[in-house]
């Protein structure tokens, strides 16, 4: 009767030591393009120096950005191993190339996080969170995180509808029709059996036309040393059933007329199948639970903009989701687990601009998303819901600049309808939801601004939250967040040791308002989700980077973000955990990342430091999660062999080999290391 | 330079993490058991956090994890049964498949017995033997002298709880893990160690418990939907079903007898108390002074004070509670617990 494990727990892990091969390649490469380094070595400075470009952090919402460029600074896998060190972001990472990486901004928590792709939220309706170690960073020109929503109001309506954004933009073919192609092959492997080849093609068909596709296959055994000492063996295990294999192909078909009337049609599939470790219990053998995915994504968009007044977009969006879980050592008696489930989504959205004034910006968005779900999920006592939802969404948007004002503002309409197939639908819901953001520049070209943003926003109950194992109607509402910022920030360019300096400073306060809440309880009778919670967040976020040349040739980067986080539990006062730290939420986070480069080669530090955390809703000493500090670098190397840009990197992840867990029971792997070379014609 | 910066930049980091390092200590100093309570708390299922939290009557200290504490490690994941024969006491784990048997006067682990990937549930003893439903659908016999299971008896699907009456085992066969669930007991003789009858009761029973006057009695969950749960009763001479009836009584709920009176807990969280003698409902709620729990878990009675016990669960996911009251049903004391505490053992 446990057996309401919620929708499905996806439970992973990672891989272990295999660096020989790795190794050999290393020395391979490197006796054979010593050579190629000193010829090319001046010219590379050069690009180098120039390529030195400070993104923008002077935006009406905290924006923090990390573009391709710098993938290689943090010894990086995946999407998730970059957005993880943005300031604000908690992820929670269940350990191993095949664990499920998600991410919290803000403490609102992992289903408050809207992820874009090309622009186009990607839904999961029945988890409502995205795992972001499936995303290979292949592909991938830029992954930002917005606070709030994106700074630009002619977007879809539903980018309006996420406490916070992520936004993942990939590569767009930028030819000539002297080079009308590029190619690029590359491989990535090492510790944890990982074997990683990828390829990207793109091309110029025409002066309108063009396309890039890409492909990228992983395999590895997963398996990893952890240290337990829980269960009073205090020896080193090896975390199994935790091997992955994934392909991931995705392309995407441009037209532009101009970079002002353009269109794109683009797809990406993604299937893998991976061993589910679950979490390290005590005394006994490893779990047998395995999952398969087979994702689809087809979207295209339109946008016109017409010189100085008006501006279109149209995007447009099908998805499906396949799922299949099994559990061999399920006792019952169809001889364990085996689910599947079918999401579909149908998604349409158009969003319109127009310049009133000059400095005065007017949009309206219209979004609908048709999502369905379907499941083999049954018992003689409950049937599977099949749940079907439309969802509306319509969003005004207002943008001004005034002076040294810019004021923006958007109300956004949610209109939410349920249909089952068995059982009882969900009330339909609706609601208006307000965005209001502002800046101030108090003096003229001091580098100096300040911002202030506040917004209320809703995330409906998941499809699982909603109907799965819902032997009873649950009343849910949605969960609601309000977040109020201000900040401060600063950003100059200089000529001499310190190129540029960005510096933000923001504080917020949040909360979170019938926060949907499961209860593992023996009694299906009562509902087992309900709106109970309460959550009160304090924090800061603060973010430094800075460009320096410390000699010709040379160029040092260095980048920290700190995260300070009071978020409490304030559900009842008669609660053992009344103004509790959440779980998982640690009240000190600071990311680091600094390097050097000079020539061909490349130097880079990232680290984390994380201050303790509990895994429970009681700070007590039995539920505590010590500290962690981990530590991975990169040694990059560029060259051009025969003119061809050739990248070879080395990585090493958790340097120090810190024994640490992030999710209680999920241990983390120790030391491993990553070479990757790639090739470019 | 640059390196310098980045050395100083490593160190400062280096220094702050030796700053924020401060580890608490996880594990109390292991107190000598006297007299006092033994809570099982089954954590968060897939949690790995199962405890044994332990209240001492003499200085009513409570030690969060007295088995931690004395032997340096942990449960493991959702143990589900907790009883005491003779000078030792068994912790039955069901997620990490395991059996510990523990002095109780130390909470020193003597044996760890493995039960892999058998999931075992529920433990009764009868005659120097040990006796271990699992969930795949077994009853393990263990010799309590030497810790080795000498048999295993095949029942119905998914065995819960079991009990022993009139010479006679009987076990609770669930089926909770199945589309579709049990409802029958096995009966298994104690000379033989067969399967001697299997007994029809109400669908997908749980909680099974015997009274001096020749009652086994059955919790059943039902089907959470069109079958309600309810009480079936057997008759241990005839192994035939008395009555089967609907009752107000809570998923999951333990059956407690002690003397002429049982207890369980109603849907409601009230403790029901029921006259074995004379077959009926003594009182509707055994507490009087208005106490109320947010989930109502485990029970038990102190035979020698007449004292009722009642662990909450409060959201399943927090610490709990256990409440003591005394034998006209008003609050002693209320002793904080681990996450789910589910069965309470008295050590005199």
């Amino acid at each position: 009767m446990e057996k309401l494990a919620f929708g499905i727990n996806i439970k992973r892990n990672y891989y272990h030591d295999t660096l020989k091969i790795g190794f050999a390649i290393f020395l391979i490469l490197f006796s054979s393009q010593l050579k190629a380094q000193q010829d090319t070595t001046h010219k590379l400075k050069e690009v180098n120096v120039t390529s030195l470009s400070a993104p923008n952090v002077q935006t009406i919402v905290p924006v923090q950005q990390i573009s391709s460029a710098d993938f290689s600074h943090y010894a990086a896998l995946t999407v998730a191993d970059i957005a993880a060190n943005f300031a604000g972001v908690n992820m929670k990472d269940y350990g191993g190339v095949g664990g499920l990486k998600t991410i919290s901004v803000r403490s609102l928590g992992a289903s408050h996080t809207g992820v874009l792709y090309d622009g186009v939220v990607l839904n999961d309706a029945q988890n409502g969170q995205i795992d972001l170690g499936k995303f290979s960073l292949y592909n991938v020109q830029s992954i930002a995180l917005y606070n709030g929503q994106a700074p630009g109001i002619v977007q879809p309506a539903r980018s309006f509808a996420s406490a916070s954004i992520l936004d993942i933009k990939t590569i767009r073919p930028q030819l000539t029709e002297a080079k009308p192609y590029l190619i690029s092959v590359g491989a990535n492997g090492g510790s944890f059996g990982l074997i990683n080849p990828y390829l990207q093609w793109q091309q110029r068909i025409s002066k309108q036309w063009s396309f890039v596709l890409n492909g990228n296959y992983t395999y590895a055994n997963g398996q990893y040393k952890y240290k337990e000492t829980g269960d009073g063996s205090d020896t080193l295990a090896i975390r199994r059933n935790s091997d992955i294999k994934a392909l991931q192909t995705d392309g995407a078909l441009y037209w532009a007329k101009s970079d002002s009337n353009k269109f794109k049609i683009q797809f990406n599939y993604y299937n893998s199948d991976r061993g589910l470790p679950g979490p390290v219990i005590y005394y006994t053998t490893a779990s047998n639970q395995r999952l398969q995915n087979h994702d689809l994504l087809v979207q295209s968009a339109y946008e016109y903009i017409a010189p100085g007044s008006f501006h279109l977009l149209i995007n447009s969006k099908y998805s499906q989701n396949y799922l299949h879980y099994t559990d061999p050592d399920y006792l019952n008696n169809a001889g364990g687990v085996n689910e599947h489930y079918m999401q579909h989504e149908f998604y349409q959205s158009a969003s319109v601009g127009y310049h009133i004034l000059k400095n005065w910006e007017v949009s309206y968005s219209s979004d609908a998303a048709l999502t369905n779900l379907f499941s083999d999920v049954y018992t003689s006592y409950y049937q599977y819901a099949f749940p079907t939802r439309l969802t509306l969404l319509n969003a005004v948007a207002s943008d001004l600049n005034f002076n040294r004002w810019h004021f923006q503002a958007n109300l956004l309409s949610s209109y939410i309808r349920d249909h089952v197939k068995n059982g009882v639908a969900a009330d339909s819901k609706s609601a208006f939801t307000p965005t209001i953001a502002a800046t101030f520049l108090p003096f003229k070209s001091s580098g100096l601004q300040l911002r202030a943003f506040y917004k209320d926003i809703f995330r409906n109950p998941t499809f699982a939250e909603q109907y799965y194992y819902a032997i009873r109607p649950r009343i849910l509402n949605p969960e609601r967040t309000k977040q109020y910022d201000i900040g401060v920030t600063y950003q100059k360019s200089f000529d001499g040791f310190v190129h540029d300096v960005a510096i933000t400073a923001d504080a917020y306060y949040n909360n979170v308002h019938n926060k949907i809440i499961y209860l593992p309880t023996r009694s299906p009778e009562t509902p087992s989700v309900t709106n109970l919670g309460k959550v009160d967040i304090k924090g800061v976020d603060v973010t430094l980077k800075t460009n320096v040349i410390p000699a010709a040739g040379w160029m040092g980067i260095f980048s920290l973000n700190y995260t300070y986080q009071q978020a409490f539990d304030v559900t009842s006062p008669d609660d053992s955990f009344y103004k509790n730290q959440i779980p998982y939420t640690p009240k000190n986070l600071i990311n680091l990342n600094a390097g050097i480069n000079h020539g061909i080669w490349g130097l880079y530090y990232n680290g984390t430091l994380s201050s303790s955390r509990y895994y429970v809703s009681n700070n007590t000493a039995q539920y505590y999660l010590p500290t962690y500090n981990v530590s991975n670098a990169s040694l990059v190397y560029k060259i051009l062999a025969n003119k061809l840009p050739v990248n070879a990197s080395f990585e090493v992840n958790n340097i120090f080999n810190e024994r640490y867990v992030v999710v209680y029971s999920y241990p983390m792997p120790g030391r491993s290391y990553r070479l990757s070379f790639q090739i470019t014609i | 330079m640059k390196h310098l910066k980045l050395k100083n930049l490593l160190m400062a980091l280096v220094a702050i993490t030796a700053l924020m390092s401060c580890h608490k200590d996880k594990n109390d100093v292991a107190p000598t058991p006297t007299a006092g309570i033994f809570v099982l708390n089954q954590g968060k299922f897939g949690g790995n956090n199962g405890t044994l939290t332990y209240y001492n009557y003499a200085d009513k200290a409570t030690t969060a994890d007295i088995y931690a504490s004395a032997n340096g490690a942990g449960l493991g994941d959702t143990p589900n049964d907790l009883k005491v024969y003779g000078s030792k006491m068994y912790v039955v784990v069901n997620v990490s498949n395991v059996v510990d048997v523990i002095d109780p006067k130390t909470a020193k682990l003597i044996k760890q017995i493995s039960f892999d990937k058998k999931q075992p549930r529920s433990v009764a003893f009868y005659k120097n033997n040990a006796f271990v439903t699992s969930y795949d659908g077994t009853v393990s016999v263990i010799d309590t002298a030497t810790f080795a299971i000498t048999k295993s008896i095949t029942v119905g699907r998914n065995p819960e709880q079991l009990v022993v009456s009139n010479n006679k085992l009987y076990v609770a066969n669930s089926g909770g893990l199945g589309a579709t669930p049990d409802n029958t007991v096995s009966v298994i003789d104690l000379t033989s160690l067969t399967v001697t009858k299997t007994v029809n009761v109400i669908l997908n029973p749980v909680a099974i418990s015997a009274d001096a006057y020749g009652h086994v009695y059955v919790i059943s969950n039902g089907d959470y939907n069109t079958i309600m749960p309810g009480i079936s009763i057997i008759d241990n001479t005839t192994d035939a079903t008395t009555s089967q009836n609907t009752v107000d009584v809570g998923y999951g709920s333990p059956f407690v007898v002690n003397g002429d009176f049982a207890y369980y807990l109603s849907g409601t969280g009230k403790v029901v108390v029921y006259n074995t003698k004379i077959q009926v409902i003594s009182s509707a709620n055994f507490i009087t002074d208005g106490t109320t729990f947010k989930a109502a878990y485990g029970l038990n009675v102190y035979s020698k004070t007449g004292e009722v016990f009642v662990s909450d669960a409060k959201d399943y996911k927090s610490v709990g509670t256990v409440t003591a009251f005394d034998k006209s049903g008003k609050t002693e004391y209320t002793v904080t617990t681990g996450i789910t505490p589910s069965n309470i053992v008295f050590l005199n």
